[in-house]
Formats: structure tokens, sequence, C-alpha cells
């Protein structure tokens, strides 16, 4: 550690000194200061645990469906651009709509159950995915089109072997994007379709009031999704090493 | 003038499309309603009013949050390029909070903060700070050093090494922050009037969607996407305004 490291250490520390200071000023139940939440990760921390695993799960779940099809449709999109021009509005159109929009409309087709939350995950991974997708796929460097058509690939090999490979780092960074949403999207939809999961943990924590509950489970999210993203940093960077070697 | 006549052709695709669906009725007729009936919702709901009153809340709402959050990153940014040591503290804090979703912090912060503007204001800048904030650190650290150092031997001083070179340099960069930020303003906005909402287009599709009114549902998911459309080219405007000669100078080279 660097010493800016150990000083900058400070600031998250005036931060929760502020945080419980006014915590025992408001002397309130519903405004727990970080030492309530700590008792409070102590005590609920298996029930947290438990309901996170379903969370994961779909969000995974969600995640795979997304890639298995954007991917694929992406390379497809770029590589025959004439069909990828007509569509690129309706994408950007997509691109707008939040996904917790689409929710009510999901719940009318498959109703209140797993498949419900898994397809408004896959939706909302789907759209970085495919964008960036068909992004690096239409942006394949020229002169790897005419290598590909000088070793006489088909359209299909070319795809597979060519804009494939050439797209990944871009595939990877809209991968990236796409399970940070599918996350969030996993715990927005189960608070509006509740069966299980850390989102109706949430719920349940508002409608007993005990808030220093939910903010434990809040505080399990953000460790959730730092560990995530710590993780595909790291793959990234061992499946990705010849893009980060040539960019260096 | 040709990207509008795409638009216009893949919309009208789109409508095709969708009303073949309907005609040949693989989906039942209840959810997948067709495009004239959803035309008559959107004319109904547009004559009631109701329509522009949720509309108004819902990209005020949008609009206010995200520039306020444009303002607080660039802010926080400023200061932790003034003072490295903020910056490295403030990253602690930034990693632990950019992961939580809006639909979390809702149902939290209702008891403190009530239902009104203040809960909205709050979840919306909790979570759309961040891309300004990040890109604009990255920004501000990155100006060439060969700028600098002509600003240094015209003899500025650091409050206007900032203000001169290092904030016009790094704004391009902010804008495409807040540009990915908009998306960001427009969900926070939809979940809170979702879960905690009184008025406003997220409270009225839940609404009608537990009111089985699906074609409602459809012209008011066609709206919100329109709004993302609408607050994207509003944040673009603002980039040509403040960063225009970034983008000219990009288009010469091209």
């Amino acid at each position: 550690m660097k010493r800016t490291d150990v000083l900058g250490l400070s600031v998250p520390l005036v931060a929760l000194i502020l945080w419980q200071a006014m915590a025992l000023l408001k002397h309130s139940p519903l405004f727990p200061g970080p030492f309530e939440v700590a008792l409070a990760i102590g005590s609920h921390f298996r029930e947290i645990a438990g309901q996170l695993g379903y969370t994961l799960m779909r969000a995974a779940i969600g995640f795979a469906i997304a890639v298995a099809s954007m991917v694929p449709l992406g390379i497809f999109l770029g590589r025959f651009h004439k069909i990828g021009r007509l569509l690129e509005p309706v994408i950007d159109m997509l691109a707008t709509l939040p996904p917790p929009a689409v929710v009510p409309l999901v719940m009318l087709f498959t109703g209140t159950g797993d498949a419900a939350k898994i397809v408004v995950i896959a939706y909302a991974a789907a759209v970085p995915l495919l964008m960036n997708t068909y992004e690096a796929s239409y942006s394949v460097h020229p002169m790897m089109n005419r290598v590909a058509r000088s070793l006489q690939l088909g359209k299909f090999e070319t795809m597979l072997h060519v804009d494939l490979p050439a797209s990944l780092p871009m595939i990877a960074t809209g991968a990236r994007l796409a399970l940070a949403s599918s996350l969030l999207v996993s715990i927005t939809s189960e608070m509006l379709l509740s069966t299980n999961g850390i989102g109706v943990f949430l719920q349940r924590s508002q409608e007993y009031f005990s808030i220093d509950a939910g903010l434990a489970g809040i505080a399990f999210i953000s460790l959730t999704g730092l560990i995530i993203n710590a993780l595909m940093f790291k793959l990234e960077k061992r499946w990705l090493y010849w893009h980060y070697r040539e960019a260096a | 003038m040709k990207s509008l006549l795409r638009t216009f052709v893949s919309v009208a695709i789109l409508l095709g499309v969708w009303q073949l669906v309907y005609i040949v009725g693989i989906v039942p007729e209840k959810y997948f309603p067709s495009v004239l009936s959803l035309l008559a919702a959107f004319w109904q709901m547009l004559m009631s009013g109701e329509l522009a009153k949720g509309e108004l809340m819902t990209f005020s709402r949008a609009a206010l949050g995200l520039s306020a959050a444009s303002l607080l990153g660039v802010t926080l940014a400023i200061l932790a390029d003034l003072y490295p040591v903020f910056g490295r503290g403030f990253r602690y804090i930034s990693d632990v909070l950019q992961p939580i979703p809006p639909a979390a912090v809702v149902p939290m912060a209702v008891f403190s903060l009530g239902l009104g503007i203040k809960l909205y204001a709050f979840v919306i800048i909790l979570v759309t700070v961040w891309p300004a904030y990040m890109n604009g650190v990255a920004a501000l650290s990155s100006v060439s050093p060969v700028q600098l150092a002509a600003g240094r031997s015209l003899g500025c001083s650091r409050l206007e090494l900032l203000r001169h070179i290092k904030l016009p340099a790094a704004m391009p960069e902010i804008f495409t922050g807040i540009r990915y930020a908009a998306t960001i303003a427009l969900i926070a906005v939809i979940v809170s009037e979702m879960l905690a909402g009184r008025d406003g287009l997220g409270f009225m599709i839940f609404k009608k969607a537990f009111a089985n009114r699906t074609p409602e549902v459809f012209a008011l998911m066609f709206v919100v996407a329109i709004n993302g459309v609408a607050l994207n080219a509003l944040v673009n405007g603002l980039r040509w305004l403040v960063t225009g000669w970034h983008i000219r100078m990009m288009e010469r080279t091209e």
C-alpha cells in the first residue's frame, strides 16, 4: 500500500463517523448508523446469503441466455451490414427503454415466476451485448476481410474465425456492462414481482421497519458487485492478453 | 436526412412485423394488441391529459436529477484532481456505492426522505453521479503533459491550469459519461415511480398492467423509450454547445 492509499482511508472513515453521528442525533430505528448495520449483518448473515443465492442464479441464467443469443446475432448483423443498418434505429430505441419498464409487460405473458424474471434479465443484458458486438463486428479492419477472402473462407467461416475473435475485446466490455445490469435487474425484478431473492428480503425489511437489516442486505449486494467486477477484470486480462499486449 | 429516412423505414418495418404477429395470432390478442388499438390507447391517454402529466413528471425528474448528478460528479472529480488523497479516499466510497441498484435504495430511504421530491433526488443522484465522476477523474488526470507544460510556461497558476486547460480537455470524456448516465437516470426515475410513486410514467405503467390494459402498457412503453431518445438528444445538444470545438476537430481529421 502506498501512502495515499492509507491517507485516503480517512475519507470513508470520516463519512462513517458522520453517518454514525447523524444516526445518534436522529435516534430512530428508521435511521440506523453503521454500527447497527454491522450488528444486523451478523444476525442476518445466513438469510441474506441464502436469498442472494436465488438472485445470483437467475442473474446468471439470464446473462447466459443473452450471451448465447446476442453475440451470434451481433456478429451476423455486422457481417450483413445492410440488415444491421435497417435494425439500428430499433436497437437504439430498445437501448433507451429501461428494463424495469418491461417488467409489467413480461408479467402479462409469463406471470411472476422465475421465467418472467429471467426474461427481463436477459433483455437487460442483451442490449449492451448486442450493441457492442454489432459495433465491433462491423468495424473489423478491412485488411482482415481481404485476408478472409484470399483464404477463400465462406461467410459463416469468416464470421466464426475472423469476426468473432476480432470482436472479443469489445464483446468483453459489453459483457461487463451486461453482467452489472443483470445483477441490478435481477434485484429490481424481485422487488416488483416478489417471490424470493435478496430483493424480496429488502422489501420484507421495509415492511417490518427493520431498516438496519435492509442496509445489511444492500451491503451484501455491493460486495457481490465488487467481487463480480474484479473477477471479470481478471478473466478479461487472462483470456484477452493478446489484445492488451498489442495495446500496450 | 438519410438517417431520418432510415429511422422511418425501420419503424415502419417494426410496426409491420408487429401487425403481422397480431394477424397470424401466435400470441393471444389480450396480450398483443394490434397497432391500431395501440394508437387508440395512446390517443385516448393523450386526450385525457394523464399522459402529458405523467410525461412531464417523469421527464423533469430525470432531467433535473441528471443535471444535479452531473454537476456534483464533475465537482467531485475536480476536488479529486486537486487533492489526490481525497481522490483516493473517495474511490473506496465509490467502489462500494456503485454496484447498488436504485430499486434497493428506495424502500430503505422512504422512511427518512418521504415519498416526495427528496426521495427522487436522493435515488437519482446516488446512482447517476458515477459515470460523470469516473470519466472526469480519468480525463483530468490524463491531460497531455505538453499542454500542461505550455500552460505553466505561460504562467498559469494551478487553478488557471484547471480552468483553462484541464477542464476543457476533459469535457468530451465527461460528456461521454453523462450520456451513459442519462440512461441510468431514466431507469432510476421509472423504478422509483414504480416502487414508491404516486404519479409519473413508471407508476402509470404498473397501474395499467395490474388493470390488464395491455394496449396502454405498450403505448406507455413506447413513450418511455421516446423519453430516452429525448434525454439523449438534450445531452447531445449540450455536448455540442460545450465541446463543439472538439467534435468539429474530430470530424475534420476523419
